[in-house]
């Protein structure tokens, strides 16, 4: 009975695909989207308004995030809705340049890092030999140290500024990377495709750049956005232990640590910033779950 | 299996090498270094008195000396238990560890342990009964967790402890030996924030393995050869699911430890992680390298244990 009920399944799933392949106007694919992917649709919802907020922060906070003009700890009003800080800086308008520090943080590391990973990971299991065992050692130390260790270490060896933060994160984020794609790489170098590309007489250079690089592709953009939130929140940590941007940056961590430092007084503090990231990486893990899903061909079913 | 875990073995020494080689000349790569850092605190101009004393400590640190012979010579030391003076607290680093060490390890078990006795039951009564509101909830609970960052979920609990029930982080931490019932009072809070935290994905992982395994031709031959529901679902089924979960949990040991830095700072626990945090502000040089290294000696343990534990459970994996 389950095997009937899901070859209707694959049916539809079918049925919908070949409707997607024929909707032309982008509009019908944006419904198509909606209609198979609701909770992707809404992380994607959620990831519009995050990137919106963080492009017109300028023009949308009421006051400059480090504006400290107003009397510190008031309550939430018309005036402040999110309240003020301990030194009376407009929470409202410090987590909306939040978002601005966030995803700028979040998509610069993840670029960086990643790419720098795909790159070595693919180069170096196309060459194999030496150079990819000895590679395969310094990933292996670099997977040794717990994530948030290493994050500690290396700010405790860059210093404190948000340019440093960005290449902790993205040094954080390159093993990984490396070895993902390295292993999608291994099984795409014995494919038909790359052994004509050599017969024919390419180049090894041209086989990893023509060949090898664009069919993992899909491997690369899930990762991509799978760590996007991974590294937003990896940089409120370190923030919220201190040790990432400078106090006076509006990041949503280090909001949240001077909140705790008034837990009774200005409870304010930590709920407005510890929403904006929940909120932040709740959208960002649907938008990744569902595009997951549209780019493995396990779950797609016949599109191909 | 002797072979298995030989093999396994072999991986486990370099990997920890690499990863103490990584931070020791990460450390070093530090513009200005610690000589400098300890002479010029006060800001003051640079002075030939202040240069003559930044290369005394050089030479007593050993710093003036090239960087793989100042390597060796820790590893010397830490190999016979010396990870040197710490800057900041003025005693050997070894004695910081040795104190906050059980701390930390008391309070990454007892979150394990809790996370895994009420996840794992969870787990499988939501795939038990796939598609019911006790699934939803359960569902809803593990989704709820996973997208909640730790510090927030932890800070939350804190605000919940101090305005409702007038509690506050001790000042003093009261060890398990001395004192068990104040000992885990003072350690219930971090581990269920933790565990919450943890929990989430051993749902998920459980219910999904469940959900596949309960299909299975062996589930249905338990079944047809009249066996109880209960016999089924925990001789047969479960413990077929449990493989990746063992394995999953030596996964986000990583995570596991990372939770732990952050728990013992929002709690106030004295632990290695206050222990690295506190270090990592003052540039407490010798005592960050120290505590990275332990933990990057626990995370590979918890590792190679886990591999070990899935080489046992299942001998395709042990002659692969």
């Amino acid at each position: 009975m389950p095997e009937a009920a899901e070859r209707v399944g694959v049916a539809t799933e079918v049925a919908e695909a070949r409707a997607a392949a024929r909707a032309s106007g982008w509009l019908d694919r944006l419904r198509w989207f909606v209609a198979s992917q609701p909770l992707g649709a809404a992380g994607a919802l959620v990831v519009l308004v995050l990137i919106l907020t963080a492009l017109f922060a300028p023009a949308l906070a009421p006051h400059g995030p480090k504006d400290a003009a107003f009397a510190p700890y008031l309550s939430p009003s018309a005036e402040f809705p999110m309240g003020t800080d301990h030194i009376g800086r407009d929470m409202l308008s410090r987590v909306i340049w939040g978002a601005r520090l966030s995803l700028y943080v979040g998509l610069t590391a993840v670029l960086f890092g990643v790419t720098l990973g795909a790159l070595w990971g693919v180069v170096t299991a196309y060459f194999g030999g030496v150079a990819d065992s000895a590679s395969q050692r310094v990933v292996d130390s670099l997977m040794a140290l717990p994530p948030i260790v290493l994050a500690l270490a290396l700010m405790a060896a860059l210093g404190q500024s948000v340019t440093n933060v960005i290449i902790a994160l993205a040094i954080l984020l390159v093993p990984t990377a490396a070895r993902t794609l390295r292993s999608v790489a291994l099984s795409i170098k014995e494919m038909p495709y790359v052994e004509a590309a050599r017969a024919a007489g390419a180049s090894e250079w041209r086989v990893i750049f023509r060949h090898v690089l664009p069919n993992s592709l899909s491997t690369y953009i899930v990762l991509f956005t799978v760590n996007i939130a991974y590294a937003i929140v990896v940089e409120a940590a370190l923030a919220f232990l201190g040790l990432g941007a400078p106090p006076d940056e509006p990041s949503w961590g280090g909001m949240l640590t001077a909140g705790t430092q008034a837990l009774e007084t200005a409870p304010w503090m930590i709920f407005f910033p510890g929403l904006a990231i929940s909120l932040t990486v709740f959208g960002l893990n649907l938008l990744g779950d569902s595009i997951r899903d549209l780019t493995d061909p396990r779950l797609r079913g016949g599109l191909g | 299996m002797l072979r298995y875990a030989a093999r396994r073995f072999l991986l486990f020494v370099p990997s920890l090498l690499g990863a103490s080689i990584l931070i020791f000349v990460l450390l070093r790569l530090v513009p200005g270094d610690v000589a400098e850092i300890l002479v010029y605190q006060a800001g003051a101009e640079s002075s030939t008195v202040q240069q003559k004393h930044v290369q005394e400590i050089r030479a007593e640190l050993g710093l003036d000396r090239p960087i793989a012979v100042q390597y060796l010579a820790w590893l010397g030391n830490a190999l016979r238990g010396d990870f040197g003076h710490s800057y900041l607290q003025q005693r050997p680093v070894t004695e910081i560890v040795r104190e906050r060490f059980p701390r930390s390890l008391e309070l990454a078990l007892l979150t394990l342990v809790v996370a895994v006795i009420w996840a794992v039951p969870l787990g499988v009564i939501s795939a038990v009964r796939q598609n019911t509101w006790a699934d939803h909830l359960v569902r809803l609970v593990s989704i709820s967790g996973l997208s909640l960052p730790i510090f927030f979920t932890g800070v939350l609990i804190l605000w919940a402890l101090v305005r409702f029930f007038r509690w506050l982080p001790p000042l003093e931490f009261v060890s398990f030996f001395d004192d068990p019932a104040e000992n885990l009072k003072q350690l219930v809070f971090p581990t269920l924030a933790q565990a919450y935290y943890i929990s989430a994905p051993i749902m998920r992982l459980t219910r999904s393995q469940m959900l596949e395994v309960v299909r299975q031709d062996y589930v249905r031959t338990a079944r047809a050869k009249g066996l109880a529901d209960g016999a089924v679902i925990y001789r047969h089924a479960l413990a077929n699911s449990l493989l990746p979960v063992v394995t999953f949990v030596g996964w986000w040991g990583g995570r596991l430890l990372g939770g732990i830095v952050i728990m013992e700072i929002i709690f106030a626990v004295p632990g290695m992680g206050t222990a690295l945090v506190q270090a990592v502000s003052n540039r407490d040089y010798p005592t960050v390298q120290a505590i990275v290294f332990v933990m990057a000696l626990i995370f590979l343990t918890l590792n190679l244990l886990v591999d070990l534990l899935y080489g046992w459970l299942d001998p395709r994996i042990r002659y692969a």
